[in-house]
């Protein structure tokens, strides 16, 4: 029967515009493989052969721009403050934004359809839009060029939408569950800690997924509320060879690999559930 | 004694819960959106804000002066282009990758999948300087385009007319996987049968899309509008890296020309704030109109 189906369909579906599908989806395969192809080879040249060969593959293919980027933009703060943010601000996010979604789902208020309101709107709101308040406002506490003061920003833009779905998830979980423990006597705190965190692994994973990537990647924030060295993360100390760094094409390309390879093996180990991420993120709004 | 009943141990725990996040979420998304609409009516541009005497309130003189400033309209026309870009290039071959890839009308369908997605994981910084240096003189493309024509000159971002266009490919090129992931998740929860009774019928495959499919979606096309609007407000890292605005700043967007104002120069706050409060309003402006067409739209469909 699948076979009939199937039959059917190619007969229907015009030779012509297969090809034409195919095409499209072609270059767009072409136009993401062949810049990364060109990115690694000039990685492996020197900038006097990247300016004689721009295109061709290295003549003596070399690793050496990449010890010397990595130590001229000092890879390894970057990478230990990439870490740290992500790691800190992900956990905070899936834990604050359970317990709050487990309120809003399964404690009766009347301040839910407010304060889970507030953070439906979050969603829409685009970060963008307030970085010139934000900074003020973190510059006149205080927390200016602090890892607190790039801590609270990131977990704040990363909850909207964690709660949103962690109280949708929550809401799944049947209120009998809730009942009968609270039969027996247990408290909410107590439900939360022993029965909703451990059932709520899936969307913590979803969370974890969506979240690790937006930090780890994050640019406009970590760029304007931090001026030292020493806490910059990897998309800021990778810009700096765009300046007068610019033309050292070698390094500047080692450096731009070393930023990038990280996220792609992410990406191939967890392509799945990134891919159910995203899909789960794309809620109406 | 009342207190202690006011206390309950529900609203207690109910309290613990909620206000962490609530105290952090409102410390960093809504209290900066009103702090920048009640700084933008006023003089204050740096120094502490509390408690400040040299402060004055203004009224909506900084509005005027945004209105009147020409990199305002400029970067204005730049974030529509970007919108025009993710609504009519992202979404429709977003979807047309997901419903080739869902019915199998090619093979290799989850290498393409990975390969089409790859690009939104990577940093767009990353993603910036990559692009910058395949399109500069130095890069493939300008080699590309003498082997056609051997006395080419690549202007593409020296020319103020022409340098948006690298930036618009590269927006195109980077966020159409994420629109074929939404909308493949989406096609994946329609009902088999349904297309396979209509298939039975004789429907042709342009009267199951066209019946079936799209008005399945007609939900997930709206999503993917408003992400799309609200997507194209956020553009700030790519040009940030690709271009920085330039060549005189014919490529900056409102997100980067708020960022200008404060940070590049002498620092203008008031003007960054009513920037800041211009851009919250048109994106929900934005959205309800798209919401409302959804409603008008979406009725007549079922």
């Amino acid at each position: 029967m699948t076979t009939t189906r199937k039959k059917t369909q190619k007969s229907d579906f015009h030779p012509l515009l297969r090809i034409m599908v195919y095409l499209i989806v072609g270059i767009f395969t072409i136009l993401t493989l062949y810049p990364l192809y060109w990115l690694a080879i000039s990685s492996l040249k020197t900038t006097t052969e990247f300016q004689l060969n721009m295109i061709g593959w290295p003549q003596n293919p070399t690793f050496r721009n990449y010890p010397s980027a990595w130590r001229l933009a000092n890879f390894n703060t970057l990478f230990l403050n990439s870490l740290f943010f992500t790691i800190i601000s992900t956990g905070a996010i899936i834990f604050l934004s359970l317990m709050a979604g487990f309120a809003f789902a399964k404690i009766p208020s009347k301040f839910t359809w407010l304060l889970h309101g507030s953070f439906v709107i979050g969603i829409l709101l685009t970060l963008q839009s307030i970085m010139v308040p934000l900074f003020l406002m973190v510059n006149s506490v205080g927390l200016y060029n602090t890892r607190l003061g790039v801590l609270i920003p990131y977990i704040g833009m990363g909850l909207p939408m964690a709660i949103y779905l962690c109280t949708e998830f929550i809401k799944s979980i049947p209120d009998s569950v809730v009942e009968s423990a609270r039969i027996d006597g247990a408290s909410y705190l107590r439900i939360f800690l022993a029965i909703v965190v451990p059932m709520a692994k899936p969307v913590a994973i979803t969370l974890a997924i969506l979240n690790v990537a937006g930090v780890w990647n994050e640019f406009m924030l970590i760029n304007i509320l931090v001026s030292s060295d020493a806490l910059r993360t990897l998309p800021v100390g990778i810009l700096k060879f765009s300046g007068p760094l610019a033309s050292d094409y070698g390094r500047q390309f080692a450096a731009l690999m070393i930023g990038m390879i990280p996220m792609v093996v992410f990406y191939l180990i967890f392509r799945k559930q990134i891919t159910e991420g995203v899909s789960a993120g794309a809620v109406k709004g | 004694m009342k207190k202690a009943a006011f206390w309950t141990e529900e609203r207690r725990a109910y309290l613990i819960l909620v206000l962490p996040a609530v105290i952090i979420y409102w410390a960093v998304m809504a209290f900066p959106t009103i702090f920048s609409f009640i700084l933008s009516l006023t003089n204050y541009n740096g120094g502490p804000v509390f408690g400040n005497p040299d402060i004055k309130i203004v009224g909506f003189t900084h509005y005027v002066k945004m209105f009147n400033d020409k990199y305002f309209w400029i970067s204005l026309k730049n974030n529509g282009l970007i919108m025009a870009v993710s609504l009519f290039g992202q979404i429709p071959l977003g979807f047309l990758f997901a419903y080739v890839l869902h019915r199998k009308l090619i093979k290799f369908g989850d290498f393409f999948q990975t390969i089409i997605y790859l690009p939104a994981v990577i940093s767009t910084i990353v993603i910036g300087r990559l692009w910058q240096s395949f399109f500069s003189p130095y890069g493939p493309f300008t080699e590309f385009m003498r082997r056609f024509n051997p006395t080419w000159e690549n202007e593409l971002f020296f020319d103020p007319n022409l340098a948006i266009l690298p930036v618009l490919f590269v927006i195109l090129w980077m966020y159409t996987g994420t629109y074929l992931i939404i909308f493949l998740a989406n096609l994946q929860k329609i009902d088999p049968a349904l297309i396979e009774a209509a298939r039975i019928d004789g429907a042709t495959e342009w009267q199951v899309l066209t019946k079936i499919t799209l008005p399945a979606l007609s939900g997930v096309i709206v999503t993917t509008a408003i992400l799309a609007i609200s997507g194209s407000l956020k553009s700030f890292d790519l040009l940030f890296a690709m271009t920085g605005g330039n060549p005189a700043r014919r490529t900056s967007v409102l997100a980067l020309y708020m960022y200008d104002n404060a940070f590049r120069g002498a620092p203008k706050y008031p003007l960054a704030n009513a920037i800041s409060v211009f851009m919250v309003l048109l994106s929900l402006v934005l959205i309800v109109l798209v919401r409302i067409t959804e409603s008008r739209f979406g009725g007549r469909e079922e």
